[in-house]
């Protein structure tokens, strides 16, 4: 008896205490309340080198959508006889379809008034006659007027120009051209774009694949998981050189083709990351919580379970893009890459490499330093993204 | 007893985990978490579920809600878990679908131990409280359910306002009031409490209990208490049942196995109490002999015989089963004698 008096004393001095702690817990802060992604975002926005990489990366790559009339031999706008023309804009629509960049839109030369040009017009040529005619026609051409396709304007046989010069007083070539006479500069740029969508295309695809396939593995277990698990180490097992050499010799190397022989083995990565997560979070509470309120398997998939495992693998995204932009180019370097004329920087090196000993020093240099920048634009994007998810201040003694 | 009182009925439930071992992973043995355990739940009353760490009480637990095989697809579950309506009809919910066991869902509740990690931290309070009435009760209107998770809210004395915050803006004592509001969302008929105070300090346990039974009472809903802190358990439940290596050894009124337990284990765990009161020099400890064995190689007959002092040779025979006694109380041990007289109010 003495046991069960002192425990309710001391229960009901307890009671007393607690209403007024109670009283005290309700004067708290009403601080505005900020979601854990919130929180992230304004830590990752505090890390200026990830923020400034973030913010030029994007802009460069979202400034590369606009190419066909940045970047063009194609004249932005052309007034002929009175009616007028904007041949350039036509090739925008050209920039989602990699490999047929600056291809569809067709003008020829004669009906812009050059006289026994039946093939596309040139419009830089255009330009001169008009200004010398002194017509009221005129060509307005984009801010860099070569495309990374035309080889056409060589003199005397001579390929290779050296960055900033140029021919009988037209603009000049910024970095030069290469064993095609084609433009440097150009094919760097149109190289970003396609180096960056390529990534992009790869690493979300790997994302959707590789993400739901190892959150159900992670998720049900059992026998799934094991047949899955086996069939992925085969798969791992596979040299991933070797099949893209056999599937681009039977078939004609495209864009879309080359992304999807990439994700068929980088999926593996974000599966097993899933997988993981997966299996450590369905054991943890809130998971039976939400299995004895009665929430359909799939909420809890979705809803539950997911955004708890999203750290690592938003963390790896950034490095699944480096690792996309860095398949490509040794693709393209080795000659299993885009089909020919598509402007690709493995490929410039490759060209680089056969001309390093003539004295053409910019053909290597343009495109490395290019991947070069791009790479490590994107690793502080990674490790921004890395550091903001850290719940500590700081990661690192400073 | 009539039928109606009766809330819930676990009989005979067992709880195997197979281990797998070797190449092709062939099932070598069962961990028996849980074996042969029995207990009936009244209405309105809390049973209390004590024993040492590893005895099975949290696995009862999460059979009886039926969240093991979500996390163990190959558990292996044997007897029955009947639920009783208020119409007295009758329901095995062991071996259920998913789909069928969705409308009991919301009748059986479940607070957990540790309050870190039962809510889900990319959650506000407002959602994770939403949440039962969501799924149960699809018909309300988003206005009703908020009216109702502040009303709730204010039920487990946090504030409405604390409705938009996250989880982890709180502190143990807080987000336990957040767990027991979502458990309660669905007006329960049972909360299966899973030691829901043993993660907190001695104050804050107090808090949480005084308001569990507070709600017990205005709710009239019943409790399966699971904890190791028999002061707590004595203090809101009025039976409670002595678990040991997966087995029930005694089930009796909070009075008689507190005060007067009778199994040798029940009472080696009782005089394990520690006293408040330092004059008090009387009580003999029982101190039993060796390590508690492993529920994956279990002794033969009784699982106390290894080190009950009052073990015979004849223990290693057969399981014994839960026998009623004189004065009401279930023991698992043939040998034991009640004292009726001795009997504490």
């Amino acid at each position: 008896m003495l046991e069960s008096d002192l425990s309710n004393i001391v229960f009901n001095k307890i009671k007393l205490q607690q209403d007024k702690n109670m009283s005290e817990d309700k004067s708290i802060n009403n601080a505005v309340v900020l979601s854990i992604n919130q929180r992230r975002w304004r830590k990752f926005k505090t890390l200026k080198r990830g923020y400034y990489s973030l913010i030029i990366l994007m802009s460069l790559y979202f400034l590369s959508f606009f190419l066909p009339i940045l970047v063009n031999n194609k004249a932005l706008v052309v007034k002929y006889n009175n009616s007028y023309y904007f041949p350039a804009f036509r090739d925008l629509l050209d920039i989602p379809l990699i490999g047929a960049v600056g291809g569809s839109s067709f003008t020829s030369g004669e009906t812009l008034g050059q006289i026994g040009n039946a093939s596309e017009c040139r419009y830089r040529e255009l330009q001169q006659q008009f200004k010398n005619s002194n017509s009221d026609n005129f060509v307005l051409m984009p801010l860099y007027p070569y495309n990374p396709f035309e080889g056409t304007d060589v003199k005397d046989g001579e390929k290779f120009m050296p960055p900033l010069s140029s021919i009988n007083g037209s603009s000049i070539r910024l970095l030069g051209t290469d064993n095609n006479a084609r433009d440097v500069f150009s094919r760097m740029a149109y190289g970003f774009q396609v180096s960056i969508s390529f990534a992009l295309f790869v690493a979300i695809l790997e994302y959707l694949i590789g993400v739901p396939l190892g959150a159900a593995m992670g998720y049900f277990g059992g026998k799934f998981d094991l047949t899955m698990q086996r069939f992925i180490e085969i798969w791992h097992s596979l040299p991933f050189l070797f099949l893209v050499m056999i599937l681009v010799s039977i078939f004609d190397s495209t864009f879309f083709l080359l992304v999807a022989v990439l994700t068929l083995f980088a999926w593996l990565g974000p599966a097993a990351q899933m997988r993981a997560q997966f299996l450590r979070e369905k054991s943890r509470d809130y998971v039976a919580a939400a299995i004895s309120i009665g929430v359909p398997t799939w909420q809890i998939l979705i809803k539950h379970i997911l955004p708890n495992s999203l750290v690592p693998i938003i963390t790896f995204f950034p490095f699944a893009v480096v690792g996309g932009i860095s398949a490509l180019v040794s693709l393209d370097f080795l000659g299993f890459g885009l089909p020919a004329p598509t402007p690709s920087w493995g490929q410039m090196v490759s060209v680089g490499l056969e001309h390093v000993t003539d004295g053409y020093w910019w053909l290597v240099l343009v495109p490395l330093s290019a991947m070069f920048f791009t790479l490590i634009l994107v690793t502080f994007i990674g490790e921004g993204i890395r550091e903001a998810f850290d719940p500590k201040v700081f990661s690192r003694l400073r | 007893m009539s039928a109606h009182e009766i809330l819930l009925e676990v009989k005979n439930l067992k709880v195997y985990f197979p281990v797998y071992a070797g190449v092709f992973q062939r099932k070598v043995a069962d961990v028996k978490a849980v074996d042969g355990v029995s207990f009936t739940i009244k209405r309105g009353e809390t049973l209390g579920l004590v024993g040492e760490s590893g005895c099975g009480k949290t696995t009862v637990g999460r059979a009886i809600i039926n969240v093991l095989r979500h996390v163990s697809p190959d558990v292996h579950l044997d007897g029955e878990v009947n639920y009783y309506d208020e119409t007295g009809k009758v329901t095995n919910l062991l071996h259920l679908k998913t789909k069928d066991m969705r409308s009991y869902r919301s009748k059986i509740q479940m607070i957990f131990q540790d309050p870190f990690s039962s809510l889900n931290a990319r959650l506000s309070v407002k959602q994770i409280v939403a949440e039962p009435m969501e799924i149960h009760h699809p018909e309300m209107s988003q206005k009703e359910i908020e009216e109702r998770v502040y009303w709730l809210l204010e039920k487990v004395g946090l504030q409405p306002a604390h409705a938009a915050r996250f989880p982890h803006e709180f502190s143990g004592g807080q987000r336990q009031r957040v767990g027991i509001a979502r458990a309660l969302a669905t007006n329960p008929d049972l909360i299966i409490c899973d030691e829901p105070v043993s993660a907190l300090d001695v104050s804050v346990q107090a808090q949480v209990i005084n308001l569990m039974e507070d709600l017990r009472d205005e709710f009239k809903m019943s409790y399966l208490f699971i904890a190791h802190d028999l002061s707590v358990v004595y203090h809101i439940s009025q039976r409670i049942a002595v678990m040991y290596l997966g087995s029930v050894a005694e089930i009796g009124s909070s009075d008689q196995v507190y005060f007067n337990a009778t199994h040798p284990y029940s009472k080696a765990l009782l005089s394990a109490l520690p006293i408040p009161d330092p004059h008090r020099t009387d009580k003999k400890r029982i101190v039993l002999e060796g390590d508690i064995p492993t529920p994956l190689n279990k002794p033969t007959g009784c699982g106390f015989r290894t080190r009950c002092p009052m073990a015979k040779p004849e223990c290693a025979n057969e399981v014994p089963l839960l026998d009623t006694k004189a004065d009401g109380r279930q023991v698992a041990c043939p040998y034991v004698q009640v004292d009726v007289s001795a009997n504490v109010a």
